[in-house]
C-alpha cells in the first residue's frame, strides 16, 4: 500500500449494472439515452415548418419520443438477468451490438408498435400547436436537438455531464432564443439548476410547457365535455420547480372540475418511474399503488405533465383502463382540435 | 477497506452481484403479504397521528428550524463538543470512552462486561451498527433485547424493518406463533396477551441482570446529560435495575447545552408522531445519595457504575465531508420512511443497517461502505418526499446523487 503513489490512492474502478453504462454511452455517443437518431427524434415536426432560430425555443429533448422504446427495453430487462451476457447484448441496443451476436437490437426497436410511436411523437406536435394557438412563435432545432443529459445527472455520471452539457449548450444557443420551453420537467430541472452548477450559463430563460400555458390560460377555449379529472403532480414539477397551482389554474380556466388525491402537490407520490431501468418490478408496483391513490378519487382521467409519469401510470393501468392516463398536452389539445 | 484494494488496483470491482442479491431481497419483500398489510396500516396511522399532533403543537416546525441550527453548529464543532461531553461524564462520576471504530467499541464493551453475564439491552440503532448483541453473545454472555419489537426479532432471528418499529412487518398471528414456541405454552394472537407474557418474562431479567445497555437520543455536552426517549418503560428498567449501566452513543448526538438537548428531544418525538412519549429519561451518572451525614455515596437504588462509549466509526469523516455532513442532522424519528414510496413496498430491505434513503447514506459511511451501499443508493427514486417530511430538511436526493457520482467516477471514501 505504502509504495503506491498518492494520487492512485482512493481511486477504484467499478463495474455497475450494464443498463447504466449503456444509457451513459448512448447519451455520450448519440445524444439520446436509447440512441434514437436526430431524424427519429424530430420526425414529428416534418410538416410544421418551424424555423431554426427565434426568440422562443421549443425543446422536446427527445423524451416523449423515447417512451415506447423504454417500455420494450424494460420488458427485456424484466425477463433477462442483468448480470448475464445475453442481457448486455440485448440492451446494447445500437451501440455495442455490432460486436454481439444472437439478439438483434433493430428487431427490439422494430417491435415497438407503430401506433405507440405515433402517439408519443404526436404529443410534441400537439404541444407546439397548443403554444402556437396561444400566440407563441416557436423555433426548433430539428434533427440537431440533443437530449438534456438529465439521466447522466440522475444516475451519477457527473463527469460525463460536464463533457456533454457544452454540446447541448451550443445547440440551444445556436437558436438565438431568449426563452426555452421544456416539455419534460426533468429537462427543465437540469437546464435550470444543474447546468449553472457545472459552470454553464445558457443565458436563456428556462420555462416549462405548463408555465407558458398558464400565462395565456385565458385564451384557452372552454372544454366541451367535462370529465372529472385528478392531477398527478410529477415530483420534479412539484418539488423542484414548485409548479403545482398552475396546473389547477389551467383546468379552472377551461372549466374543468378536478379532484385531489390523498397525496398531491408537494406531497405527491412518485410514479416509480425512476427505478424502471434497474428494478422494473418494484417500479411497476409503485406505479400501481399511485394509480390506486388516483383512482380512489373517483375521477375519470388522471392528468400529468411529465413523460415518465405518463408512461409509468399507463403501464400500471389495467388494459380496459389504459386511456385513463393522459398528458396535459393531449388533454388541452382536444380543446383546440375541435 | 474496499475489495479493490485487497485484489490490487488493476482489477475492476464488479458491483453486479451485489445488485443481483439485493434485487432478490427487494423482490421477496415486495411479494410479502405481511409487509404490505403491516406497512399500509402503519403509514395510515402515522399520517393521521402526525397530522393531529402537528395541529395540536403548531410551534413544532419553528422549533425544528431552531434544532437545525443547533445541529449544524454541533457538527461544525464535533471535536470540541466530544471533549466537553467526556469531561462532563467524568465530573459526574461516570467513565467515558472514545471508540474510533466498531472494533474499538466492541473491545471496550467486552472489557467492561466480560463474559458469563446477563445483559438487558434497550433498542439502539448504534447497537445494530456495531452488531452489539451478537458480539456479546459470541463472547459468552446472555443478552436480552428488552424492546418488544426487538425481542420479537431476536426470537425470530430477523432484522429490523423500521428504525422505530423494528418488527413492523410481523403481524400478531406470527408473534403468537413465535411466542408459543419460545415460552412453550399457547400464546393467543391477542396483542394484550402477547405484551403481557413478555412483561412477565422480562421482569426477572431486569433484576437479575449484571449490566443494562442503552443508547441515547441526544447528549448535552455542558452537563453530561443523556436523554433517552421511550414508551415501553424497558429503557427505564434496563438502565436503573442492574448495577451497571453501559451507554453507547454516536458522537453526532452531542449538542452544546442542556436546553439545546431538550429542543432536540421534543422535535425528535414530535416528528416520530408522538405528542409526548411515555418516558423521557435524563441520565447523568451513577445513582447516588447524600442522605447519611451528607456524604455522597455512589450506588444507591440505581446503578453503581455508569459507562459511556462515544462512537465515531465514520461520523467524523461525514462531518468533514461538505456534501454529506447534513446527514448527521438526522434525529432518527423515522418519519421519512413512512413517506418513502420504495419503503412502503419493501420496508427495511431498502437499506441495510440504517434504512430508507437517509439510511443508505449512513450505511455508506458507517456500516459496510460505499460499494456495499451501492444497490441501496441506486434504489432511491430521488423523488424528494422525504425532504418534505424531514424536520431537519435533510436533502437525501442531493446526497444520493453525490454518492452515485462517487461510485461512477471511482472515488473511494477510504
Amino acid at each position: 500500500m505504502a509504495t503506491q503513489p498518492i494520487e492512485e490512492l482512493g481511486h477504484v474502478e467499478r463495474k455497475l449494472p450494464a443498463v447504466l453504462e449503456i444509457i451513459r454511452e448512448n447519451i455520450m455517443k448519440h445524444g439520446n439515452p436509447l440512441a434514437l437518431n436526430g431524424t427519429e427524434v424530430s420526425s414529428w415536426a416534418k410538416n410544421m415548418n418551424l424555423p431554426k432560430t427565434g426568440d422562443l425555443l421549443f425543446y422536446t429533448g427527445g423524451e416523449y419520443q423515447l417512451l415506447p422504446f423504454i417500455d420494450s427495453l424494460v420488458k427485456t430487462i424484466s425477463v433477462v438477468d442483468q448480470g448475464s451476457k445475453l442481457f448486455a447484448m440485448a440492451i446494447g441496443v445500437r451501440n455495442s451490438l455490432e460486436k454481439a451476436t444472437g439478439i438483434n437490437a433493430e428487431k427490439i426497436y422494430a417491435s415497438v408498435l407503430s401506433q405507440d410511436k405515433e402517439r408519443y411523437q404526436t404529443i410534441n406536435t400537439k404541444a407546439a400547436r397548443i403554444l402556437q394557438s396561444l400566440g407563441y412563435d416557436l423555433c426548433y432545432s430539428g434533427d440537431e436537438e440533443l437530449y438534456s443529459g438529465a439521466l447522466l445527472y440522475e444516475l451519477g455520471y457527473w463527469e460525463d455531464l460536464k463533457e456533454y452539457a457544452p454540446r447541448v449548450q451550443r445547440v440551444l444557443q445556436k437558436s438565438g432564443a431568449k426563452t426555452l420551453v421544456c416539455l419534460s420537467p426533468h429537462a427543465a430541472e437540469v437546464l435550470k439548476f444543474v447546468y449553472p452548477k457545472l459552470g454553464i450559463s445558457l443565458n436563456i430563460e428556462i420555462k416549462t410547457f405548463v408555465e407558458l400555458v398558464w400565462e395565456q390560460r385565458y385564451k384557452l377555449e372552454q372544454a366541451s365535455s367535462a370529465p372529472t379529472v385528478v392531477i398527478h403532480d410529477s415530483c420534479r414539477l412539484a418539488r423542484e420547480l414548485h409548479i403545482t397551482e398552475e396546473l389547477r389554474d389551467i383546468l379552472t380556466a377551461v372549466g374543468i372540475e378536478f379532484r385531489e388525491a390523498e397525496r398531491s402537490k408537494e406531497w405527491t407520490t412518485c410514479c416509480g418511474g425512476p427505478s424502471k431501468l434497474l428494478f422494473p418490478q418494484l417500479s411497476h408496483t409503485m406505479a400501481e399503488r399511485r394509480v390506486k391513490e388516483l383512482q380512489e378519487t373517483g375521477a375519470e382521467l388522471m392528468l400529468t405533465s411529465c413523460p415518465y409519469c405518463l408512461s409509468a401510470l399507463e403501464g400500471a393501468l389495467e388494459k380496459k383502463d389504459k386511456n385513463q392516463a393522459v398528458d396535459l398536452i393531449e388533454f388541452l389539445y382536444r380543446g383546440i382540435a375541435r | 477497506m474496499s475489495n479493490s484494494q485487497k485484489s490490487g488496483k488493476q482489477e475492476k470491482v464488479d458491483l453486479q452481484k451485489g445488485f443481483t442479491d439485493y434485487t432478490k431481497e427487494l423482490e421477496r419483500a415486495r411479494k410479502d403479504e405481511n409487509i404490505r398489510t403491516a406497512i399500509s396500516r402503519a403509514v395510515k396511522a402515522y399520517r393521521a397521528t402526525t397530522d393531529s399532533t402537528m395541529a395540536r403543537y403548531p410551534q413544532t416546525p419553528e422549533l425544528a428550524a431552531e434544532v437545525r441550527e443547533i445541529k449544524t453548529n454541533a457538527v461544525a464543532h464535533q471535536e470540541e463538543l466530544l471533549k466537553q461531553a467526556m469531561e462532563s461524564v467524568a465530573r459526574n462520576h461516570g467513565k467515558a470512552f472514545f471508540a474510533k471504530d466498531k472494533h474499538e467499541a466492541l473491545l471496550i464493551a467486552s472489557e467492561i462486561i466480560g463474559t458469563g453475564k446477563t445483559v438487558v439491552k434497550g433498542k439502539s440503532m448504534l447497537g445494530e451498527e456495531l452488531h452489539l448483541r451478537e458480539y456479546l453473545e459470541g463472547v459468552g454472555n446472555e443478552v436480552w433485547e428488552t424492546d418488544l419489537g426487538e425481542f420479537i426479532l431476536q426470537l425470530k432471528k430477523d432484522r429490523p424493518m423500521h428504525i422505530l418499529s423494528p418488527a413492523i412487518h410481523v403481524p400478531r398471528e406470527m408473534v403468537a406463533e413465535i411466542f408459543s414456541t419460545f415460552f412453550q405454552k399457547e400464546v393467543k394472537p391477542d396483542i394484550a396477551e402477547e405484551v403481557s407474557v413478555v412483561r412477565e418474562f422480562m421482569r426477572e431479567k431486569y433484576f437479575n441482570a449484571d449490566v443494562g445497555i442503552s443508547g441515547s437520543n441526544v447528549v448535552a455536552a455542558d452537563t453530561g446529560a443523556f436523554v433517552i426517549i421511550e414508551n415501553e418503560g424497558n429503557v427505564r428498567l434496563s438502565t436503573s435495575a442492574p448495577p451497571v449501566h453501559l451507554l453507547f452513543v454516536g458522537i453526532e448526538k452531542i449538542v452544546p447545552t442542556f436546553q439545546d438537548a431538550m429542543k432536540v428531544a421534543e422535535v425528535t418525538w414530535r416528528y416520530a408522531q408522538y405528542p409526548i412519549p411515555a418516558y423521557v429519561s435524563i441520565i447523568t451518572g451513577p445513582s447516588k445519595t447524600g442522605d447519611i451525614e451528607k456524604v455522597t455515596t455512589y450506588g444507591a437504588h440505581g446503578p453503581k457504575e455508569f459507562y459511556v462509549v462515544f462512537v465515531d466509526n465514520g461520523r467524523s469523516a461525514m462531518a468533514a465531508d461538505n456534501d454529506v455532513k447534513q446527514a448527521l442532522h438526522c434525529l432518527r424519528c423515522g418519519g421519512c420512511m413512512y413517506e418513502c414510496p420504495v419503503f412502503q413496498v419493501t420496508a427495511g430491505t431498502f437499506g441495510e443497517t440504517y434504512l430508507g434513503g437517509i439510511g443508505v447514506i449512513w450505511d455508506a459511511f458507517v456500516a459496510g461502505g460505499l460499494e456495499q451501499a451501492a444497490p441501496g443508493i441506486y434504489t432511491c427514486l430521488r423523488c424528494g418526499r422525504c425532504v418534505e417530511r424531514c424536520g431537519m430538511q435533510i436533502n437525501v436526493p442531493a446526497m444520493v446523487g453525490e454518492l452515485r457520482n462517487r461510485l461512477t467516477s471511482g472515488q473511494s471514501m477510504d
